[in-house]
């Protein structure tokens, strides 16, 4: 092995790639930027600026902090829904004016004044939602002008009003209370602000409204077509963006009992830019009160500190407003290319050099000397399926087979002519079994473990198994559930083949070659799955030994067929049968004659073996060439072979050119006969045995000798 | 240097050079089963070039030169020293044949007994197409220099450029380079004003090449690899087959060295990522992802190392109408064709199968 191969093995084994991809998968990377931005806001500024932490400063701090985190969380409502509200400045200041002039003009009790004030900027949110959302007027142009009517009615309010409404005759505690007190330190504000947050925030991510506001947002037509009622929606988030801002508002009069003529000017591009910076998506539809509140964060940092450093007037805004445009362009680019990164990043595939391959080739007098020996198979349902993957056969000797269409279909005995959708589950039926009660229990690609009762009800079995301690994807659901086995104490082991692709993408898998798969343990006695062997290269032929204690599992990307101790003295313990395969194994189920088949879906090919030991070029194959034109194992041969639990191979069953069955997945013995299954294949084949017991059925062996040994103990 | 810059960059992209991107099978190329439903007219390995002499239409099959009986069968006129790799008939009765151990020889005719190991002193070593211009000249296509004709496949891989054109005078028993450094010239017809033109494989193109040596590009971008070039009927035309057709992942591993050098130290070459002259034999053959058989077959636009695809083209070069073998054909790998009345002659290399298409 080259020097380079050796570091490329190292390499892998110790760099985890793949976590990359799953940590953009997450929805909460979009929040990664802005956290960077805080934290190198937070690092520059208290290197520059002498005491910028100290506790008064921050106590200011928290307090505007309280009063912007209203309006922006306000601002985020209706950015989400796809609108934008500019008039929070002067509605800031409206309402700013309006609370002092009820305590102090009019000498109102907070009784009143807190919700009259608030009513007040509700009002003006509804005039903005009747004409945006009702009547359809532009977000943009509609609260600019109301901001400049806002701001113009203020204007003449305070000229006329504002004597009476800047003093009070007689001290109000409880309204100075409202603007500088704290609980513990933390102003009362920012309580109330936090305490509002969390019911945004429930709202938002639990509640229907807010999955209404994400779908309005993210596509206001698809909305509109399933019946949101798409006007209420936009109309409400201005009353509450109005609602809130009043509320900032009421708090920043109590603090400062200012009616000047600069309250509020200029306070939308600051909540815009809070808001925007916290990666709430101008374009709506993405959004959250958590972004807001980082955003705001940052802000109110970043003006505190342009303050202390003493900017001249004028420089605060432009910083303000060039910091709203770098948000803009990396919000639009962002929003635009994240996809673009995810689907360059996720797949990541990984150094696996495979044992050399043994020879198959004619001629060449190997155990897997390739033969024509299945071109004498029958058909079944020629033309009718549409991916068998797994064949059972029951009792009465009918045969069950699934299909893509998520269905298990029965073809009746004696001639398999006939046939009918036993039960319709919804995914890919793929590995079958019968339980003790002679129930089948079927692995759903996509959906899990399910049974069939004997009166043809689907049952959900588990769906969901215990999410490993470091995973960064969410390990628990089942993507891939794929061929099963039952214990002797009912205890149902089954192999899920990968944890990161559905079953579509499975050639992504393949071609990854990381140990993605896992086997889970489902115990119908507490309904409970846990995950008993996990980093597995796509596990998937399970089948009990027979020993009560042990079953053989094939892993078909790693091209072998190992065996693991789930109870009894090697309890835990997993030995490799077979560990070099010429091809990728599938299901193994048993042989009349004690021993075991194993279906091969695919055979190895140089070329591919070479590129597994090349993770880069698999990497830029994926990336540059089209998924048709993908490297794949080479699937067009059927092959099958019979091992004995030691691993020596005694037979070979071959379709050389894959004319009847190609990538063969699955297969049973009964009654003598060979019963074949293909997941990419349009029919099931009948292969003659011969020698094979002519009585032998899987049931029988199985659950039959255990039932009289059960009642024996019973005796 | 903005050129090793711009190179880094389309590596890191895959865009530019480093881009896969095949130019589409549309227009007067769109696949059909012209191919596939011709009429066989011989099943015999690996018939090669196919051409029409006064003695009748012969074609080369491994070393063994045969004639095309009206019956459909074949007569072994002559059995060479080694695989016969291209034929040039003057028709008055000369044979020219190249060998793949490297060496031209003339039957019959007015040169009779002619034969070259070298030219002015450079070896041959594959010998690809030739024809005459009047008995007394030859134009012959050496692929290469560095593989021999059955090493075609490496010759691809390692990207080489080592193939000449040559005139030669066999009166004056001179030889005329007419030009070098060509990636795999496979095809060659005579054309007006002393010029010829040559099919150049590896680059995908069809040149003509002037009487002062000038190379003018006249049909680019082909979506297969250019092999032997006849007149049409009408001797205004031209024939052109393309003996395998480009695929991506082909493309792609061109252009990547390290995966191509193991490839090539390591795997047979019928195992290789590499076109094919034939549809897959064996289940060590690589595989793409189009090509899985779903539902029991094959589909006909799956992607394929080997296709059958001849192309006519107008005087002014652009493709007119084409003839296709699938994906689920088997008569692969078309090196020659001949227009006779009753149709078009296509030997299929990888189908060993000689075939006549109603046009």
């Amino acid at each position: 092995m080259s020097v380079n191969e050796t570091y490329q093995r190292w390499r892998y084994r110790y760099v985890p790639d793949h976590l990359l991809g799953e940590i953009l998968a997450k929805n909460w990377v979009d929040n990664a930027i802005p956290v960077l931005f805080l934290v190198l806001a937070i690092a520059v500024f208290s290197t520059i600026i002498p005491g910028f932490f100290t506790i008064g400063s921050l106590s200011t701090i928290a307090r505007v902090l309280g009063e912007y985190m209203f309006i922006c969380i306000g601002m985020t409502l209706v950015l989400k829904a796809g609108g934008i509200d500019l008039s929070v400045g002067s509605n800031f200041a409206l309402c700013n004016f309006a609370g002092l002039y009820l305590v102090n003009a009019l000498g109102m009790p907070l009784i009143v004044v807190i919700p009259a004030v608030l009513l007040l900027g509700g009002l003006v949110g509804m005039l903005n939602g009747l004409l945006i959302g009702y009547m359809r007027l532009r977000a943009f142009l509609t609260t600019l002008v109301t901001l400049i009517l806002l701001r113009a009615i203020v204007e003449l309010l305070s000229l006329n009003y504002g004597v009476q409404a800047s003093y009070s005759d007689t001290a109000v505690p409880a309204w100075d209370y409202l603007g500088l007190a704290s609980v513990m330190g933390v102003p009362v504000s920012l309580v109330f602000a936090t305490i509002v947050a969390v019911m945004i925030h429930i709202l938002m991510t639990r509640m229907r409204f807010g999955w209404h506001l994400s779908a309005v947002g993210g596509s206001r037509r698809s909305a509109y077509n399933v019946g949101l009622p798409v006007k209420r929606i936009v109309a409400q988030t201005y009353v509450m963006s109005g609602v809130l801002t009043a509320a900032g508002a009421l708090f920043y009069a109590s603090r400062l009992g200012s009616i000047g003529g600069s309250v509020g000017v200029g306070l939308e591009i600051v909540i815009l830019t809070a808001a925007v910076l916290g990666g709430n998506s101008l374009g709506g539809g993405r959004g959250s009160v958590a972004k807001a509140i980082i955003g705001t964060v940052i802000v109110v940092l970043v003006t505190n500190a342009l303050v202390r450093l003493g900017l001249r007037t004028g420089t605060s805004e432009l910083v303000l407003g060039l910091i709203l445009l770098a948000a803009v362009a990396i919000d639009v680019k962002w929003v635009k290319n994240r996809l673009k990164i995810l689907n360059r990043a996720y797949v990541s595939p990984t150094y696996f050099a495979l044992p050399p391959c043994p020879e198959t080739v004619e001629g060449s007098s190997s155990v897997y000397e390739v033969n024509d020996r299945l071109s004498s198979a029958e058909a079944i349902g020629l033309g009718e399926l549409d991916g068998p993957e797994d064949i059972i056969l029951d009792e009465d000797d009918n045969l069950y087979c699934g299909s893509r269409h998520g269905d298990v279909i029965r073809f009746f005995a004696p001639d398999y002519k006939r046939h009918e959708v036993y039960v319709h589950i919804g995914g890919q039926p793929l590995g079958m079994a019968f339980n003790r009660d002679q129930e089948l229990v079927v692995c759903v690609g996509g959906m899990g473990l399910y049974k069939v009762t004997k009166d043809r009800k689907p049952v959900k079995l588990s769906d969901e198994t215990n999410r490993s301690l470091f995973s960064v994807i969410d390990d628990s659901r089942m993507r891939l559930a794929d061929d099963l086995d039952i214990a002797p104490d009912g205890r149902i082991f089954f192999s899920e083949a990968t944890i990161r692709y559905e079953i579509h993408d499975w050639i992504l898998d393949a071609l990854e070659s990381r140990g993605n798969g896992r086997i889970i343990c489902y115990d119908p006695h507490d309904g409970s799955s846990r995950t008993v062997l996990s980093n597995l290269q796509f596990p998937n032929g399970i089948t009990m030994v027979g020993d009560d204690e042990s079953f053989l599992f094939a892993e078909t990307w790693g091209c072998r067929i190992s065996r693991y101790w789930y109870a009894g003295p090697r309890k835990g313990q997993t030995e490799v049968v077979i560990p070099d395969l010429p091809g990728y194994p599938d299901n193994i189920n048993r042989a009349s004659d004690g021993s075991f088949w194993c279906a091969v879906i695919g055979m190895r090919s140089p070329t591919f073996d070479l590129a597994q030991r090349m993770p880069q070029f698999r990497r830029r194959m994926v990336y540059r060439v089209a998924a048709d034109e993908w490297m794949y194992p080479n699937m067009n041969a059927g092959c099958l072979f019979k091992f004995s639990l030691e691993g020596e191979i005694l037979d070979v069953l071959w379709d050389r050119d894959g004319v009847k069955h190609p990538s063969i997945t699955s297969m049973r013995e009964h009654k003598g006969r060979l019963y074949l299954g293909g997941l990419f294949n349009d029919r099931i084949g009948v292969y003659d045995l011969p020698g094979a017991d002519p009585e032998w059925t899987g049931i029988k062996h199985y659950w039959g000798d255990k039932q009289d040994k059960g009642d024996k103990t019973d005796e | 240097m903005s050129n090793i810059f711009s190179r880094t960059l389309d590596r890191f992209r895959g865009s530019g050079s480093a881009a896969t991107t095949l130019p589409p099978m549309d227009g007067a190329l769109r696949p059909n089963t012209r191919i596939d439903e011709a009429e066989a007219l011989a099943s015999l390995e690996a018939p090669d070039n196919i051409l029409s002499t006064p003695d009748g239409i012969l074609l080369s099959s491994r070393e063994r030169l045969l004639r095309l009986t009206p019956e459909g069968g074949t007569d072994v006129i002559w059995s060479a020293s080694s695989d016969i790799t291209c034929l040039a008939s003057d028709d008055s009765g000369a044979l020219a044949v190249g060998l793949d151990e490297g060496r031209v020889l003339i039957r019959g005719g007015r040169h009779d007994g002619w034969e070259g190991t070298q030219l002015n002193g450079m070896p041959i070593v594959a010998p690809s197409a030739a024809v005459f211009t009047d008995p007394d000249t030859l134009l012959l296509c050496l692929a290469s220099q560095d593989n021999r004709m059955g090493d075609w496949k490496l010759d691809l891989m390692t990207k080489r450029a080592s193939g000449s054109v040559w005139k030669l005078d066999l009166a004056a028993g001179a030889a005329t380079c007419l030009c070098r450094d060509l990636a795999f010239p496979y095809g060659i017809v005579a054309a007006e004003e002393n010029s010829v033109i040559v099919s150049e494989s590896w680059r995908h193109q069809v040149l003509r090449i002037g009487a002062d040596g000038r190379t003018k590009v006249m049909l680019a971008e082909l979506p297969g690899y250019p092999g032997r070039l006849v007149r049409d009927a009408e001797g205004e035309g031209l024939w052109l087959t393309l003996f395998a057709p480009r695929t991506q992942l082909i493309e792609f591993v061109l252009r990547e060295d390290e995966y191509r050098q193991r490839m090539i130290a390591t795997i047979e070459p019928e195992y290789w990522i590499a076109p094919s002259l034939h549809a897959p034999t064996s289940y060590l053959e690589p595989l793409q992802g189009g090509s899985l058989k779903q539902l029991g077959e094959l589909k006909p636009w799956a992607p394929s190392r080997s296709l059958g695809i001849v192309l006519r083209l107008d005087p002014a070069g652009h493709a007119k109408e084409s003839l296709h073998s699938r994906a689920n054909g088997v008569r692969h790998g078309v090196t020659s064709c001949l227009p006779s009345r009753d149709g078009l002659l296509m030997t299929s290399k990888g189908g060993d199968v000689v075939v006549r298409a109603k046009l």
